[in-house]
Formats: structure tokens, C-alpha cells, sequence
């Protein structure tokens, strides 16, 4: 059986800057696959060749199986990459309602010939939207939260909605860059179980984190990535005792 | 009454144009100078059709809103394939070249323009009739707007002008998106153009200077960039308000001075007193005014 994402030889540098060395990485369905390094170790640019923000100098990107390269940032997202941002980049001019309305992908009311002469599929399409979106509030306790303007929330709030947002699509693969920075107590509960339901709803998650523990806790696997490179991939426990990583990373 | 009614139709062509700049430029995000050039190849196309041919002159305004979308349609994308900033300088040589093309060609009339038009309407009913086609235009122009970006499709607009690649990293194509509300809008200067022409019967290309562009740009940032009646409010004042004063009959010598002063102070007062524009929220940032 395929992974869910395989890349194969990944290569990326700006300028003089290798931001993405030879990358081989696996990720299987149902797995919560740690990603860790050092600042500018290339975690967030590794998520970015994946998503289709960045195309790869070489190298080849398969989803299921399937090579994407050639398909831009939003087909990718079609295709069922789903992903966060370390700086959450959420609509912020809007509530936490609309932030999630917006994110169905095959939304109908985008269609300017739906919106002139659907109407009934318009509203259909924003009467399951919304189901959603309560459903998703209603998993991180954020109900109450629908109808506020989403800057206006506590930052760890503002996180899970980056998550919640993702969540508005099915697909396999889940992106998470960083989700626990800045985020403790009951949020930081919450973000754990959701990730963990996702994974075994079946998707295929890759969590960028400092957070040791939380790595710890939520993934079985984990890689660690310095200069562009995978340095270690395996178990977190190995990892995490291995004194070259801990030297690299933490610089003791 | 002539007059006034001539007034009308003038303020009722802008309330067009500035509408279509606002959904452009104010809920598109899309920077372009080119708005006067897209309602004169409407002006330009209908009036040339309607002289040349015996199309009715519906199927010409259509035919000339056509030719602007079209054209509005290869500047953007090849603009926007580049950057969103390139659009800005691509549509001021869109403009400046256009236009030039304008005045340098013989069947268009060159720099003395495109006289004409036959008069379509004729007899004492005819500015009335022009009067209330204009307006019904206008308002439907306004509404249809409105209607568009209060919806879903308003929601998915505010996405992308607040994050463009989170919202393109949920599978929406931001790129065809901004085409689309370009084409619209240029589209649509494209209607106030033909309506221009059938109107006056003669398109001088001097109406169509890169500086009309400010002109209308002033329409919406005074009524308020973003919202739908803004644009309206913008028009109606920036033009009412200079005809305004020359019933005060006072001599050309003062008069000229005049309006412009008052038209500045008056630009700089409402942007000091409501910076979001006569319409917009003042203070609070803006939200959708979505289905929420
Ligand atoms: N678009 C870009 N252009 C030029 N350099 C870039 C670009 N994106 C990232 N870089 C550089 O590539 C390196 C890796 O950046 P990246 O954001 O991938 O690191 P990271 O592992 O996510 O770090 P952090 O833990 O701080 O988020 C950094 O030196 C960064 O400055
Ligand atoms: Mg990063």
C-alpha cells in the first residue's frame, strides 16, 4: 500500500540558503509524524514544497501514489492537502463563523453563474457548510465564539480556528505547522485530542513542533531536520535521547 | 431642464463607473488606473457599430461592454501572472498606449473624436427618456453589485483581499477570481460607455485621460471604498456640488478658482472626518457584511 505522502529527493534553496536537502519522507494514513529542528531548519518550507506554495528545484512530491508537481498551491488542496500556518494567517476582517464558511473547497457560491442563477444550490451548499462548522466549533468547545470577529479571540483560541478552518475539508493528508506555540491550558487539551481524532479518523498528520512533549505524546514516529536535511528519522523516544540531535537542537 | 436632466445622466454614467472601480479596486483589491480606457472602448465600439451598421443599439452597448471585459480580460491575466503590484504599472500603459492608439487612428476620429452617433431617440422626449434608462442602468449597477458581494461570494472575496495564500491553500483558484471581478467591473464602464455615446452622439478621447481614473477614484474614497451605496454618494456630491455653484451665477473669473478650492477642501474634510468614507464604518474594522 502506498503512504499517503511519499516525497522523493526533494531539493530547494534560496540563493545560498539549502532550505530542502534531499528530503525523503514518508507519512502513512492514520499516523501523527513529528517534524522537528532548529529554527530555519526548513520545517515550514518542507510543508511549503508539499502544499504546492513552493515548487521543488528537484525531487518529486506523490500524494497516494500520484506525482502532484506540476499541480498549483490549490489543486493540491483539492486533491485533499490540508494544512495550518505557523503565523495562522486567518481572515481577519471576518467572524469565526465566516472564517470556516469559507474554507468548504468545491464551495458553489464561488461560482459567479451559481451565485447569479443557483440560488437554491447556494443555499444548500451554505446550509451544510454551517452544519459543519458548528460541528467542528462544537468539538473545540468554541460554540459560543461563532459570531465574534476572530482577532478578537484569545491567541490559543485563534489557533485551534487555524485548525478548525483546515478541518472544513476532508482529504488525506493534514498539515500542522507550529499548532502549539503560544497555546496552553484548555486549548492546548483541545488541540491535542483534535489532532489525535484526526488521525484516527485516518489522515495522515505531520505536526511541526518545539514542543517536546507534545510530540511525546501525540507520535509513535519523528523526524529531525537541520540545513534542508533529514537528520534522524524514527522512533520519538530514540530521538529525543539522542545526544547529537539534543546538541543540535538545543545547542547543550 | 435639459440641462439638469444632462446632469442626471452624467451623474447616473459615473454612479456606473464609480460602482464598477469600487468592485474593482475596493472590494477586488485589484490596483488598476485603467477604468476610463475600458469605458471608452464602450463608448467607442457601440458608437462605431451604431454608425456602420443597423444593429439595434442595445446589442451595441452589449457588444461594446464585450470588447472592454475582453480586453479587460488579456490585461489582467497577463498582469497578474506576474504580481498583483505589476497590474498597477501594467494598466497605466494599457491606458497611456490605448488611448494614443485612440487618437492616432482614423476611423475612431482620431484626436478630434467620433461624431455622429445617430440620435437613436429623437423628439422632445428624448434626454427624459435617456434620464430614466440611465438611472434604471445606475441602479441596477448598484444592486447587482451589492447583491454579489453581500453573499458567499462577498465572503470569499474578503478571504482573499485578508489572506490570499491561506485562501488559495483551501483550493480556491484566488487567480480566476480576480479575473472574473476584473471582467465584471470593466465590463461594466464598458455599459456606461455606450450609454455615453448614444447619449452625446460625439466620444472625444479627451474624455477618457488617465486622470479620469482619479476623478472616479475620488467618487469612491469620498463615499466609501468597499461599501455599495458609497460609490453613489461619492458621484452624486463630487458632481452635483460644482454644478451647485455655478447657479450662484457668479463670474467665470471667480467661479473657476471656486469650485476647484471647494472640491479639495471638500475631499479633505470628509477624509479627515471619516476617513472609511461617507458610507463606511468609521473606526471599526471593516467585516463582510456577509449572510452572517
Ligand atoms: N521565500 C523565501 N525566500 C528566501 N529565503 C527563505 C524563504 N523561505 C524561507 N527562507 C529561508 O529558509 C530557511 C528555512 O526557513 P523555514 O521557515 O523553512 O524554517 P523553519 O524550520 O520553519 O524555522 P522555524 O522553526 O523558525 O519556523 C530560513 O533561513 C529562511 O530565512
Ligand atoms: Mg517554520
Amino acid at each position: 500500500m502506498n503512504p499517503v505522502l511519499r516525497t522523493e529527493g526533494l531539493n530547494k534553496r534560496f540563493g545560498g540558503i539549502v532550505v530542502s536537502d534531499d528530503v525523503n519522507l514518508t507519512i502513512a494514513a492514520g499516523e501523527i509524524l513529528g517534524l522537528i529542528g532548529p529554527n530555519g531548519a526548513g520545517k515550514t518550507s518542507l510543508f511549503n514544497l508539499i502544499s504546492g506554495v513552493l515548487r521543488p528545484d528537484s525531487g518529486t512530491i506523490r500524494l497516494n501514489g500520484q506525482a502532484v508537481n506540476g499541480q498549483p498551491l490549490y489543486r493540491r488542496a483539492r486533491m485533499g492537502v490540508a494544512r495550518t500556518w505557523q503565523h495562522m494567517l486567518l481572515f481577519r476582517s471576518m467572524t469565526v463563523m465566516e472564517n470556516l464558511l469559507v474554507a468548504p473547497r468545491h464551495y458553489v457560491g464561488e461560482s459567479i453563474l451559481q451565485v447569479a442563477f443557483g440560488r437554491r444550490s447556494v443555499r444548500a451548499a451554505e446550509h451544510a457548510a454551517r452544519e459543519r462548522a458548528h460541528a467542528i466549533l462544537n468539538r473545540m468547545a468554541l460554540d459560543d465564539s461563532a459570531d465574534m470577529l476572530v482577532t478578537d479571540l484569545p491567541f490559543g483560541q485563534q489557533k485551534l480556528i487555524g485548525l478548525a478552518r483546515a478541518l472544513m475539508n476532508d482529504g488525506p493528508l493534514l498539515l500542522l505547522d507550529e499548532p502549539m506555540a503560544g497555546v496552553e491550558g484548555a486549548a492546548y487539551e483541545t488541540m491535542q485530542r483534535v489532532v489525535r481524532q484526526e488521525a484516527e479518523s485516518g489522515r495522515a498528520v505531520c505536526v511541526v513542533e518545539h514542543n517536546v512533549s507534545f510530540i511525546r505524546d501525540l507520535c509513535s514516529r519523528a523526524v529531525f531536520m537541520a540545513n534542508g536535511r533529514i537528520l534522524q528519522d524514527g522512533p520519538v523516544e530514540e530521538l529525543i535521547s539522542s545526544s547529537t540531535l539534543t546538541e543540535l537542537y538545543f545547542g547543550v | 431642464m435639459e440641462y439638469l436632466s444632462t446632469i442626471g445622466i452624467l451623474i447616473a454614467i459615473y454612479v456606473i463607473l464609480a460602482a464598477s472601480y469600487n468592485l474593482v479596486i475596493g472590494y477586488g483589491g485589484l490596483a488598476t488606473v485603467a477604468h476610463p480606457i475600458f469605458f471608452a472602448i464602450g463608448a467607442y465600439v457601440s458608437g462605431l457599430l451604431a454608425i456602420h451598421t443597423s444593429l439595434p443599439p442595445p446589442v451595441t452597448v452589449l457588444v461594446g461592454a464585450a470588447c472592454a471585459m475582453l480586453a479587460s480580460l488579456l490585461l489582467a491575466a497577463s498582469a497578474l501572472r506576474v504580481s498583483g503590484d505589476y497590474l498597477l504599472i501594467a494598466s497605466l500603459g494599457f491606458q497611456l498606449g490605448l488611448l494614443q492608439l485612440i487618437k492616432n487612428l482614423e476611423f475612431t476620429g482620431g484626436p478630434g473624436g467620433l461624431g455622429g452617433i445617430p440620435a437613436t431617440i429623437v423628439g422632445p422626449a428624448r434626454t427624459p427618456a435617456y434620464l430614466v434608462i440611465a438611472a434604471l442602468l445606475a441602479i441596477a449597477t448598484v444592486f447587482a453589485i451589492r447583491a454579489l458581494v453581500r453573499g458567499p461570494y462577498g465572503r470569499a472575496i474578503t478571504a482573499m483581499r485578508d489572506e490570499e495564500l491561506a485562501f488559495t491553500a483551501l483550493g480556491r483558484n484566488a487567480m480566476s477570481m480576480k479575473l472574473v471581478i476584473f471582467a465584471i467591473g470593466c465590463g461594466i464602464a464598458g455599459v456606461a460607455g455606450g450609454l455615453y455615446a448614444f447619449y452625446f452622439q460625439y466620444v472625444s478621447p479627451d474624455q477618457f485621460e488617465v486622470l479620469q481614473s482619479a476623478a472616479i477614484l475620488t467618487m469612491v474614497v469620498l463615499g466609501g471604498m468597499g461599501t455599495a451605496f458609497g460609490p453613489v454618494v461619492g458621484a452624486v456630491l463630487l458632481l452635483a456640488i460644482p454644478q451647485a455653484i455655478t447657479f450662484l451665477q457668479l463670474p467665470p473669473s471667480i467661479m473657476a478658482p471656486m469650485q476647484g478650492i471647494i472640491f479639495t477642501v471638500l475631499v479633505l474634510v470628509f477624509l479627515f472626518l471619516r476617513p472609511a468614507g461617507i458610507m463606511g464604518h468609521a473606526g471599526r474594522r471593516r467585516r463582510t457584511a456577509g449572510l452572517t
